[in-house]
């Protein structure tokens, strides 16, 4: 019997890292090929089955006059959106989030978590239903097609997950640790960030991560909202496309647009495994 | 150091948890109460009855609905409890999980601005006080739940010019060992440093032992106030009577029949009381099982009793008998031989307590 559910077990594992894994290892090895080594047969192994090519790579880098896609300019605007957006949905998500955990609200019906669920709810309509009202706002106020503009709409993305995962962190996070650092002398700012703070970095990391790629992989925000002065990676992506599909260099761009997430992955794992993230406090 | 220890004044405190309510109920019914300087007091009560909310008004998170609260004649009850140098201990430990045990320790004092020096002689008296000194350097988050109960205690101890140091039952999660041993260092610290303590419990022992002055509450009441002795001797109602002791006090239904006596199932009790005003009205009748006395033969003030039940505690036997339908409970010495079935209890008149709507007469 146990030996039946240690091979099972192992072979489930097995089975789902090579379902993870394997398009990966495609994506690698496609990456390196060319048009020949795509179209004529199967091939897998570089060297013995094919000959590598870096030209898929080099399209990323070169100029579009040179006959490539540059899409080191977008990768750099993506980065900069994606970290300004979460940093800001952080700051301000968590604020709101401790002040919906330890204060009570009333206005009419209203009360605290009807105020958490219309955060929520700003991620439970479909976006298409905002994108009309954003490209007029974005338009209104001159920010079509701008860095500044994309931030602000990311902020109203990414501010319902920060505020959602933070409520819910608070809530865990007995109110007299609060009481505690009052009665030690803090003013209530102080306790929060002597205090309730520090003691929240596993929820703020978590917070983050989702931020991060939520922010990182919107494409139809940034396709629906940016023209050519300012692209965003996902976008130019897509771009890459043409009449014959250059799986060479999709390859090598998906590889690289997915880099900065696996980073972020392993970061947090590392925090995850020191234990850290199981936050208790009894 | 200044000493800035007070004297802390309740005065006319009522609470209510829902003030904006056309018939609010009160978590605290009005009560004025003073806790002197330097003393220790143990607020007794079952569970819900209102004292976290009592201390929560004296440290300042909780606002009262009514009253004043002056430490040394001076109103405090405006002020926020950052400002009103109390510290205050909760049931279940509450640590700084990212700093080490010293900084924990240390925390009070300097948010408080002392000297590093100041801090550093304080932690050291303090973590020796409690056996925390070989952990000082190590993560709070590190420690067991009793270790973390005591850096809780710590904390409140730290500061020497606290004007009260209060305690939510502070040692349910310690080991009994452990226990007993820091209620006895508390009590030191209270005689050494002169620091008023409050300490909240529903375990009576507790409470007997450790406190100079004890109040008994229920149900947002103050039943109440003062030494063990009185308690456990004179209850002033017969919730005190049920609450305090082991077993419970013994407690009958019966009547006035003379100015001095009760009837009870027809048994005629003579009290210490004065009832000359409750001539045949129902009162209470309140004796504690410890007082109850074995009478070789039937004389005044003896009930008799059918035996039921005999347990050996080891260091006395309680037996369990009835009269009737009325339940007795009565401690007598291990030694002592107890006659089978039926047997005289002496009630000695000046034990006996006379209870009238639930009150002392």
């Amino acid at each position: 019997m146990s030996k039946l559910y240690t091979f099972l077990k192992y072979f489930f594992i097995t089975f789902w890292t090579v379902f993870v894994v394997a398009p990966f290892l495609w994506a690698v090895s496609t990456s390196f090929k060319d048009f020949q080594s795509v179209n004529s047969k199967v091939t897998y192994i570089p060297w013995l089955d094919f000959e590598p090519t870096l030209e898929g790579w080099r399209v990323l880098i070169k100029s579009p006059a040179k006959g490539g896609v540059d899409i080191v300019e977008p990768y750099f605007n993506s980065i900069f959106v994606t970290c300004t957006a979460s940093l800001i949905s952080i700051v301000l998500g968590t604020l709101a989030a401790y002040a919906l955990s330890r204060f009570t609200f009333k206005a009419g019906f209203v009360r605290n978590n009807d105020i958490t669920f219309f955060f929520i709810s700003q991620r439970i309509m479909p976006p298409i239903v905002l994108s009309i009202p954003f490209f007029i706002f974005l338009s209104t106020i001159g920010l079509l097609d701008s860095l500044l503009g994309l931030v602000v709409v990311y902020i109203v993305l990414l501010m319902p997950i920060a505020v959602w995962i933070m409520v819910d962190f608070f809530n865990r996070v007995p109110k007299e640790l609060d009481e505690t650092a009052l009665i030690d002398g803090c003013n209530p700012y102080q306790a929060f960030y002597k205090v309730v703070l520090p003691n929240s970095i596993p929820g703020l990391i978590v917070a983050g991560m989702f931020c991060i790629i939520f922010g990182w992989i919107d494409f139809f925000f940034a396709f629906i909202l940016t023209f050519t002065e300012v692209q965003l990676l996902p976008v130019k992506v897509v771009a890459l496309n043409s009449s014959i599909t250059p799986w060479w260099s999709l390859s090598a761009s998906a590889l690289v647009s997915v880099a900065p997430l696996i980073i972020v992955a392993f970061i947090v794992e590392r925090y995850l495994s020191k234990g850290n993230l199981s936050g208790a406090l009894k | 150091m200044e000493e800035q220890m007070a004297k802390i004044d309740l005065s006319n405190i009522s609470h209510t948890y829902n003030p904006l309510d056309p018939k609010p109920t009160y978590a605290l019914n009005p009560f004025s109460m003073t806790w002197e300087n330097g003393k220790r007091y143990a607020i007794l009560g079952p569970s819900g009855c209102g004292k976290t909310t009592m201390l929560n008004i004296v440290s300042g998170l909780v606002r009262p609905s009514k009253g004043e609260i002056l430490f040394d004649e001076t109103p405090v009850t405006d002020l926020k409890t950052e400002d009103r140098n109390i510290a205050q201990v909760f049931q279940f430990p509450v640590i700084y999980n990212t700093m080490t045990v010293y900084d924990n320790l240390a925390f009070p004092l300097r948010c408080r601005e002392f000297t590093k020096e100041k801090i550093e002689e304080r932690v050291k008296a303090v973590s020796d006080t409690l056996n925390l000194s070989s952990f000082l350097n190590s993560p709070a988050r590190k420690l067991t739940a009793d270790q973390k109960q005591l850096i809780s205690l710590g904390r409140g101890l730290v500061r020497e010019d606290v004007a009260a140091v209060l305690m939510d039952e502070p040692l349910t999660v310690i080991d009994p060992d452990l226990k007993f041993r820091l209620r006895r260092n508390l009590k030191e610290i209270n005689e050494q440093y002169k620091t008023t303590l409050v300490y909240v419990t529903h375990d009576q022992n507790e409470a007997m032992t450790f406190a100079e002055n004890i109040i008994v509450m229920d149900q947002g009441e103050i039943v109440q106030v003062g030494l063990p002795k009185d308690l456990f001797e004179k209850p002033k109602t017969t919730f005190v009577g049920y609450f305090i002791g082991s077993p419970a006090m013994n407690i009958f239904h019966s009547t006035v029949s003379s100015d001095h006596e009760v009837k009870i199932n027809d048994t005629t009790i003579k009290t210490n009381s004065n009832l000359g005003n409750l001539k045949d009205k129902n009162v209470k009748l309140g004796i504690r099982s410890e007082f109850i006395e074995l009478a070789e033969k039937e004389k005044s003030n003896t009930v008799k009793i059918k035996l039921t039940r005999v347990e050996d505690f080891g260091n006395f036997k309680l037996l369990t008998g009835k009269m009737g339908d009325l339940v007795i409970k009565s401690k007598v010495e291990r030694e002592k031989p107890i006659p089978d079935g039926e047997l005289n209890l002496y009630f000695p008149p000046e034990k006996c307590c006379v209870y009238s709507d639930e009150k002392l007469v």
